[in-house]
């Protein structure tokens, strides 16, 4: 697969940037970057967006953590709704069409889009 | 009781999209935390990226397991990504943020529509394969 190292720095500048800049992840970024300008398959770009995320939210959560503003008891019970969610969904994926994920995430940016305007 | 239900479901929800979509899962923890469950909106950005690491290492070790992740485009956008973040971090005091929302916005939305006219391919195409 062709592949430019030009393409995904500037995918993950844009998306480092605005994330650091508006505290928002960069998801919603790396992943239509990926898509549109990378090339790669929905599948993939989902898959290499949320490996990307472990670090980047990892960095935004040392800084924040400095603020002590966590409320564990309530992270600890979602946690565990989330990582059996993240688990089945990654498992799983393959078998959901790439139009219907594709759709889906389209979706959810309109909304992230429609949110960021208030 | 009720409570760790309702925060077990929104978890179970977000997880699964997040894992699915490819994002964190911020967009839907922190409005949530804040209008349900009465977190300050600083209180639950932390709280959603406490959650969003675990999650995200489970998500990613599963799809790596599945042989999908892209480990050159990981790379290169998580070491690019971490300096621009920095870089970002850095400027967030300095700049109108009500103007940088309007542009994030307008870039959202331009990507949401080539998302969108790209579905609208793909759903055309399985349709065909469909129809023979």
């Amino acid at each position: 697969m062709g592949f430019s190292w030009v393409k995904a720095g500037l995918v993950g500048l844009v998306a480092g940037f605005l994330s650091g800049l508006l505290g928002i992840g960069g998801g919603v970024i790396v992943v239509p970057g990926l898509v549109l300008l990378v090339g790669l398959d929905q599948y993939s770009a989902a898959a290499t967006s949320v490996a990307t995320i472990v670090l980047t939210a990892s960095a935004a959560l040392l800084a924040f953590g400095i603020g002590g503003s966590v409320d564990w008891p309530i992270a600890a019970a979602v946690l565990a709704g989330a990582v059996t969610g993240a688990w089945a969904g990654a498992r799983y994926m393959h078998k959901v069409p790439e139009h219907v994920l594709a759709g889906v995430f389209t979706l959810v940016m309109a909304v992230a889009a429609i949110r960021m305007y208030f | 009781m009720l409570e760790i239900v309702g925060l077990l479901m929104l978890g179970l929800f977000a997880g699964t999209l997040a894992a699915t979509l490819g994002v964190g899962g911020g967009i839907i923890f922190v409005p949530i935390l804040v209008s349900a469950f009465g977190l300050a909106q600083l209180d639950a950005q932390g709280t959603s990226l406490a959650i969003i690491v675990p999650t995200a290492i489970v998500g990613a070790v599963t799809h790596a397991r599945a042989g999908r992740i892209n480990w050159k485009v990981f790379g290169v956008v998580g070491a690019v990504g971490i300096l621009g973040a920095a870089g970002g971090a850095l400027l967030a005091h300095s700049t109108d943020e009500d103007l940088l929302r309007q542009i994030f916005a307008v870039v959202l939305s331009i990507l949401a529509v080539r998302m969108g006219l790209r579905t609208r391919r793909l759903w055309q195409a399985s349709r065909a394969v469909d129809t023979g």
